[in-house]
């Protein structure tokens, strides 16, 4: 990193406390965001992504507590008071949702679902802040803005009202957009159009991305750098091209290996990785994935791999260290 | 929107005769008569007396008599109540039980909807116990408990309100309308609570948190509209049943309402006061029904759907 980076997380952990004990959801991530820069988070259902973004929101669930750090714009997101949270969600930090037909208020027009929070935050006039609305609904493509302002969220396709999300949370022109897997819900010909679309806007205001995401071919397709995950903790790190290229880590290999490719249409069966994402229960002392991984050590089981450089990304194995 | 209003009037009319035609003959069809429990009369005397109210006729002509009767907004006179119509009887009492059961009404829904948003807000501590507690010993206590129970308190010990009757201005209303209240206070407060907990779990309300726009914009702006549809859904046939009186509060508190008619008319065998008191239920029933859909459907765009 040679900027000063826009996000700075340093041993992020999530815990939730459930009736049978804590659940560890994520366990010590760590990683930095360049202003502008689009970074993906890639894992199975259940590897915690999700619960990284809720937890720098400060929307986790009423059993969820956070610990470590979250540097953002030189504040510790984790440790602000409820009121400057507003200020930063408000303002510089945005969140688009898996789920766009729930996402919406139902009883209320959509424009003005848009203009609440600039009248909010930026002191806008009711009408001004409508205006900004429908501008920014016109530049994702809602045909006849201004008229489907003041419709209702009912009155939307879901893909419709994804490109609503989109333009309300970029709408405050924030300088971080947490996206939790924003197309998963949606018809997959409209997944890429929807996702194209957040891409660019965001390029334009000059927004940094965190995507999540369990589609890879979106990961390639739109971001800078990958984080992989598992079991709440960071498998494998890098620039795409590199991860892609060169995958260091036996569960970032096999997460490739059981993605369809349109350029090896003669491989005969799509790769698959044996067992099923563990689920909470009490961590490891070793690695997450160790009973699951298909090259696995004694040593796995025992001890915690630390991230360690490789080729070009940083991962979290003994196999690839041992070497 | 008049057209829907329309449609919803002309249902409203037929349920009506669908409700005049099944009470007048349902009610035939049971046993006994108007004068079948009153002293030994002769039978010349009965035979006069059934005349006179076209008792000795057949029931469909009766029927007729009847229908063409309230075609001319005419219920027929009181078996029971000799020399009172039932219009008298209903509009000499419907007053009383209209002025409590509205003011019950008002105090029901402000008191049980803030109740209710006190203990969603403050799950499980202190607050939220106590509106439980509220709910709890308002369902639980019947009315014909709690009511003399206010009177000793309120009326002979303390000797701040008259324990009956309703000569005093507000402040023969205000025991009655407080019991009468008790029970709703206790509902609504229950079901405000419980729709507003689902209506803060909802995805919209997370997002509304995600624009930062702080609790209490997000309460009144997002979560409240939401939060009181079943409420209103539930206030609208209560209402109805509400303001035509109730018979424990009327006996408790000796209020000339109409309430004690619907059991007595019944027992009586008052074939016309029965009539129009349910005539009067139904009627108000189905106008109370058609407000809270125009209501909701103001307050819910995806209802308008189809109007």
């Amino acid at each position: 990193m040679t900027a000063e980076p826009l996000l700075s997380l340093r041993g992020l952990t999530v815990d939730f406390r459930l009736p049978q004990g804590v659940m560890r959801a994520v366990d010590r991530v760590s990683f930095d965001l360049a202003p502008g820069e689009v970074l993906g988070i890639v894992g199975e259902s259940g590897s915690g992504k999700s619960q990284i973004l809720f937890s720098l929101m400060g929307l986790l669930a009423s059993n969820g507590t956070v610990g470590g750090q979250a540097v953002f714009q030189g504040q510790d997101l984790l440790s602000l008071r409820p009121k400057e949270l507003d200020r930063v969600r408000g303002t510089s930090l945005s969140m688009i949702f898996q789920d766009p037909m729930t996402s919406l208020n139902p009883y209320m027009r959509v424009g003005d679902q848009l203009a609440e929070g600039l009248i909010l935050h930026k002191g806008l006039s009711r009408s001004a802040a409508r205006a900004e609305a429908v501008a920014m609904l016109d530049r994702v493509r809602i045909p006849d803005a201004a008229a489907r302002a003041r419709r209702y969220p009912h009155e939307f396709s879901g893909g419709m009202r994804q490109r609503v999300m989109i333009a309300m949370a970029l709408l405050v022109r924030p300088a971080l957009l947490l996206a939790d897997e924003p197309t998963t819900a949606l018809d997959v010909t409209i997944q890429a159009q929807v996702l194209d679309l957040m891409a660019e806007l965001a390029r334009e205001i000059g927004t940094a991305i965190i995507l999540v995401t369990h589609d890879l071919g979106v990961v390639a397709r739109l971001c800078d750098r990958v984080v992989v995950l598992y079991g709440g903790r960071i498998m494998e790190q890098g620039p795409a091209e590199a991860l892609f290229e060169a995958p260091a880590h036996p569960y970032a290999r096999g997460l490739l290996q059981a993605t369809p490719r349109l350029d090896e249409a003669l491989t005969p069966r799509l790769g698959t990785i044996p067992g099923t994402p563990r689920s909470g229960g009490a961590m490891l002392p070793g690695c997450p994935f160790e009973p699951r991984c298909p090259l696995r050590l004694p040593v796995c089981a025992q001890v915690q791999p630390a991230l360690t450089a490789r080729g070009g990304t940083l991962a979290a194995c003994h196999l690839e260290a041992e070497r | 929107m008049l057209r829907f209003i329309g449609k919803r009037l002309w249902d409203g009319g037929l349920t009506l005769a669908a409700l005049v035609t099944l009470t007048f003959f349902v009610m035939r069809l049971a046993p006994g008569g108007p004068f079948s429990r009153s002293r030994k009369i002769s039978p010349e005397v009965l035979a006069n007396i059934q005349a006179a109210f076209h008792l000795d006729e057949p029931v469909w002509k009766q029927f007729a008599r009847y229908v063409w009767g309230l075609l001319h907004l005419d219920l027929g006179p009181s078996t029971r109540f000799r020399d009172y119509s039932v219009s008298d009887l209903i509009l000499s009492g419907l007053p009383y039980s209209l002025t409590i059961g509205f003011w019950a009404v008002v105090v029901a829904s402000l008191v049980g909807v803030s109740l209710g948003i006190i203990g969603a807000l403050r799950r499980n501590q202190p607050a939220d116990y106590l509106a439980g507690l509220i709910g709890v010993v308002g369902i639980a206590v019947p009315i014909f408990v709690i009511g003399p129970l206010c009177q000793l308190v309120f009326g002979l010990k303390l000797g701040w309100l008259p324990v009956g009757g309703s000569g005093q201005g507000w402040r023969s209303l205000v025991l009655p309308v407080l019991v009468l209240s008790l029970p709703n206070i206790a509902y609504i407060s229950r079901l405000t609570r419980s729709s507003m907990i689902e209506t803060l779990r909802e995805n919209y309300v997370r997002t509304a948190r995600a624009k930062g726009l702080g609790g209490g914009r997000v309460l009144r702006a997002h979560v409240l509209r939401g939060a009181l549809l079943p409420v209103v859904a539930y206030l609208g046939p209560a209402t109805a049943a509400i303001i035509t009186g109730s018979i424990l509060i009327e006996t408790v508190f000796a209020v000339p309402g109409i309430g004690r008619h619907f059991v007595d008319a019944a027992l009586n065998r008052d074939y016309p006061l029965v009539m129009g008191i349910t005539l009067l239920y139904g009627a108000l029933l189905i106008f109370f029904n058609i407000g809270t859909d125009l209501l909701r459907g103001w307050m819910d765009p995806r209802l308008r759907h189809g109007r």
